[in-house]
Formats: C-alpha cells, structure tokens, sequence
C-alpha cells in the first residue's frame, strides 16, 4: 500500500509541476460551466415541463459534469503506448508493484491534479451559477462512494484500451473517438432520461454512464432510495467485470509483449 | 509564385509522408467522423426535446456547426502543426527553417500535413447539404458566390488566430495554454449561437477572439434570420474584412517573433 501511495504522489508532483497552469485551468472549467448553464438555462425557459426535474437541479448537473471533465486527465492508455512504441516499458514492468496498480497508482495521482482544480471551480460556480448543494449528507456520502466506482470504471476502460495499444500500435486517433463515446454515453452533458427511447436503451446497458450519470443523478437528488442502489449495484456489476477483464487483457497482451522483445 | 511552388511541393512532401501509415489513415478518419458525428448527436437530442435552442432548430444549428467545421477542415488539413511551434523553438527544430535558403514562412506552414482535414471536410459538405435541403433554402447568386468567400475566410480566422497566438512562446516559451483558451472559445462557437452566452461573451468572439465571424455572423445571413441582440445585420458580410485584417496583424506579429527568436540550442 505503502509504495502504491509513493507513485501515487510522484505522478501528482509531475503533472503539477509540468502541465498544469492552476488559474487557466480553473478560468477554461468555468467558461465550460457558464456554457452549459446557459444552455440549459434557456431550454428551461423554453419549456419547463419536459426536464422533469427543476432548473436548479437541471444546471447543477451541468456544472458538476463539466467539473468532472477532470476524469480524462488521466490517460494510462496513452502512456502504456508510449511506454511500449519507445521500449521503456521493460522499466515498468520491473517496478515492485504489478503493473496493473501500478497504472491505477499513477491514474489516481493524475486524477487528484485534477481534483485539486475541480473542487474550487465548484466553489466559484457555487456562488455564481448557483450551484445546488447535495440534499442530505447522506446523500453525498453516498454521491462519493458512487463517484469513487464511477472513477475505478473509467480507469479500467482505459486501462483495457492501453492493453489493446500494445498489439493496436497506435491508439491516439481511436482515443479521440473513445472520449466522445464516454462523454455521450455516460451522459456527461445531456443526462441519460432526455435521450430518446433507443439510444436510452443502449446507453443504459453500455457501462458508461457509471462515469457521470449515476453519480451526478445520485448528487442531485434524481436516484434516491431503491433506484440509488440499483444504480451503484449496476456500477459495482461493471466494476468486476472490468477488473477481471483487465487482468485476462493485460496477461494476454504481456505474452504478447514478450515474443515482440525477442 | 515561386513560393508557391516550393510551398506546393512541401506540401505533397508531407502527405506522401503521412500516406505512408495506411493503418493510421484509416483509422484516424473514421475517428474524426465518429467524433463529429456524436457532436452532432449531441445537439439532436438537447433539440428533439426541446424543438429549438433560442429560435435555432436542428438544421439551423447542423448549418451552424457545420459552416464552422468547413473552414475548420482547411486549417486542420494543413495547418494544425502551428501547435506544435512551441516544441519547435524551445528543441531548437526551429533552426533548420533558418539554415535552408528559403522562406521561413513557408517552410514552416509546408512542414505537415494532417489528412484528419478530409474527415472534417466531408461531415461538413454532408451537414450543410442536408440543412440546406430540409431547411428549404434557395439561395441566388448573391449567397452561392459569398459562400466560399466565408468558408475561406473562416479558415483564415482560425489559422491567423492560432498562428499569432503559437508566437507567443518566442517569448516565453510556452503557447499551449493560450491556444488552449482560444479553442475553447472557438468550440462553444462551433457548437451554440453565441445570443444564448449574453453581451460579454459576444464581445470577446465578436472583436478579441473574432471566431464568430467563422459562423454565427455568416450563418444569419446565408439563412435569412435576424439577430435577437443587434441590428447590425451588414456583421454578416464582415468575414473577409475581418480574415484580412488578422492576416495584416499577424504578418507583422510574425516578424516580431522571428526577431525575438534566440535558438535554444545555444
């Protein structure tokens, strides 16, 4: 546990140091945040009756999907194609930690950089946009634990796209297309009870929206009670059987690794 | 004419070197596709729900991304390495542009190509051609002759902008994070009318970051609506004027920075 948090850390120092320009950051997030509220903001004006939801709820939704658009911060994908079109990646694999929490290691200090700019744009949008706070703290307990899934499937999807990289060769192009499908799916700017009926129903079943909908639904008060845990139980469903196909993937893809070394 | 010549040849130089990854090709076009065709996705169902977005419909919105995304295609095709200056001057790259007996300029913008421009180009024909039809417009002369005027005058607007602004990290060595704001203003503009981001917001893509001009300004005009904040409906006429005026600031912009440049490499 010990070492997981040292590379946690050390991935948080590199990318504050390196990429990271604190107020730039923070201005783009919320010029991303007032777009949204104004979209919504007018629809609702338009037509109050199909949201089924308030406009409060309805903007903070918004808000908080663009404040969770930290989650692509991380790319692990990206550096185990890196690491594998340079040859580095005999280094990783000889760290004294498995690869895979290696990788989760890495991602979680990268996504903290993240939370570490997400959480004051939050509070500025909260005063300006007028942001809703969580109903009850039990419901935002429950939001973390749910956000905190949310997270873990988006890593092993990404996770699972890096162990394609290693037979794929490039993935930067695919990338593209892979983070629009997590933001449409997972219902990062539109949540999933406005798609229409076929596209909701592939959506529902895709894993996706454990990324954004089911946590951000749960925060706003839109899941609660019996539909809140059927929500975490489809995410905690998803969670297995990522991990257990990341393994399977990453086993594969290391044999394979190994024949490519000579 | 003779640096259009060298810049021609540069230019089949870089594709022929990116041709070279069929696999690639391939499947970065189909990834540009896709991600345009979630965007537009995207904008389907805030509208199916709602009919409209501040007296904009489905087409009319299609016709706005779309305009955006045709004079966008230029500029991807061939000039989206103007990211890429800030590693060309703080790795030194930048110094064989200076050793070669020709244009820096032009051996600059003719150093890459990116063929994901094609992808962008043909959802753009596809979305405008469609809104065209289902909005039921019939354009005279007047807006068939203006219509590439806008397109490339759009491209220019974006490539002016981003070029002006890579030339910053002369300076300090650092662009991404201004190119960075710039795009993010430029996206929103693609995706929305900017009447729904109220009067502060227009200013700044209207005169700082003049990106409105790429669509919103043109796009009133060409679908013979009127605009709900101003009656300054000759605005939609002003691309040209405005792509020629970025292109006399950044000229000289230009210039300045080459002055500026000291090779990295000491």
């Amino acid at each position: 546990m010990k070492i997981f948090w040292s590379f946690t850390r050390q991935a948080f120092q590199f990318v504050s140091v390196y990429r990271f320009n604190f107020f730039a950051e923070i201005f783009l997030t919320l010029l991303r945040m007032y777009a949204i509220y104004c979209v919504w903001r007018i629809l609702y004006t338009q037509r109050p009756g199909a949201f089924s939801v308030d406009m409060g709820q309805m903007i903070t939704y918004g808000v908080l999907g663009m404040a969770l658009e930290i989650f692509v911060w991380s790319r692990p994908q990206m550096y185990i194609s890196q690491q594998v079109k340079s040859g580095a990646i005999d280094t990783d694999l000889m760290k004294p930690l498995d690869f895979h929490l290696h990788m989760l290691a890495r991602s979680t200090g990268e996504t903290l950089v993240g939370a570490s700019l997400a959480v004051p744009a939050l509070i500025i949008a909260y005063f300006l946009l007028g942001v809703n706070l969580p109903p009850d703290i039990g419901t935002g307990l429950l939001f973390l634990f749910s956000l905190g899934l949310g997270y873990l499937v988006l890593f092993h999807l990404n996770f699972l796209l890096g162990a394609l990289s290693v037979v794929a060769l490039d993935i930067r192009h695919i990338s593209w297309a892979y983070y629009s499908v997590v933001r449409f799916f997972g219902g990062q700017m539109v949540p999933l009870w406005l798609f229409p009926s076929f596209v909701g129903i592939i959506a529902g079943v895709l894993p996706f929206q454990s990324t954004y909908y089911i946590p951000m639904s749960i925060y706003i008060g839109k899941f609660t009670g019996v539909e809140a845990a059927r929500a975490i139980q489809f995410q905690l469903f998803w969670l297995v059987v990522l991990v257990l196909t990341s393994r399977l993937a990453w086993g594969w893809a290391h044999r394979r690794l190994v024949v490519q070394g000579g | 004419m003779e640096a259009l010549r060298l810049y021609v040849r540069l230019v089949r130089v870089s594709m022929q070197a990116r041709l070279q990854y069929r696999v690639d090709f391939v499947m970065g076009i189909f990834s540009v596709i896709a991600l345009n065709a979630i965007s537009l996705g995207m904008i389907s169902i805030i509208v199916y729900r709602f009919v409209s977005l501040n007296g904009w419909n489905i087409w009319d919105l299609f016709f706005l991304y779309c305009l955006w995304l045709l004079g966008h295609s230029i500029y991807s095709l061939l000039f989206w390495h103007f990211w890429d200056l800030q590693e060309y001057v703080t790795q030194g790259t930048f110094d064989q542009f200076l050793l070669r007996p020709a244009s820096i300029f032009i051996q600059f913008i003719g150093r890459e190509v990116q063929y994901i421009g094609f992808a962008d180009a043909s959802v753009a024909v596809v979305g405008l051609g469609l809104a065209y039809i289902n909005l039921g417009l019939h354009w005279g002369v007047k807006e068939w002759l203006f219509f590439p005027l806008v397109v490339l005058s759009g491209a220019v607007i974006e490539t002016t902008l981003v070029l002006m602004t890579a030339c910053i990290s002369f300076w300090t060595g650092r662009s991404d994070m201004a190119i960075d704001a710039i795009m993010s203003f430029n996206f929103l503009v693609q995706n929305y009318p900017i009447d729904i981001f109220g009067t502060w917001f227009r200013v700044i893509v209207t005169s700082l970051i003049p990106v409105a001009f790429m669509n919103y300004y043109p796009a009133l005009m060409l679908l013979g609506k009127s605009d709900p904040q101003s009656h300054w409906q000759w605005l939609g006429y002003m691309s040209p004027v405005v792509a020629i005026i970025l292109i006399a600031i950044t000229s000289v912009v230009w210039h300045f920075a080459l002055r500026r440049y000291s090779s990295a490499g000491g």
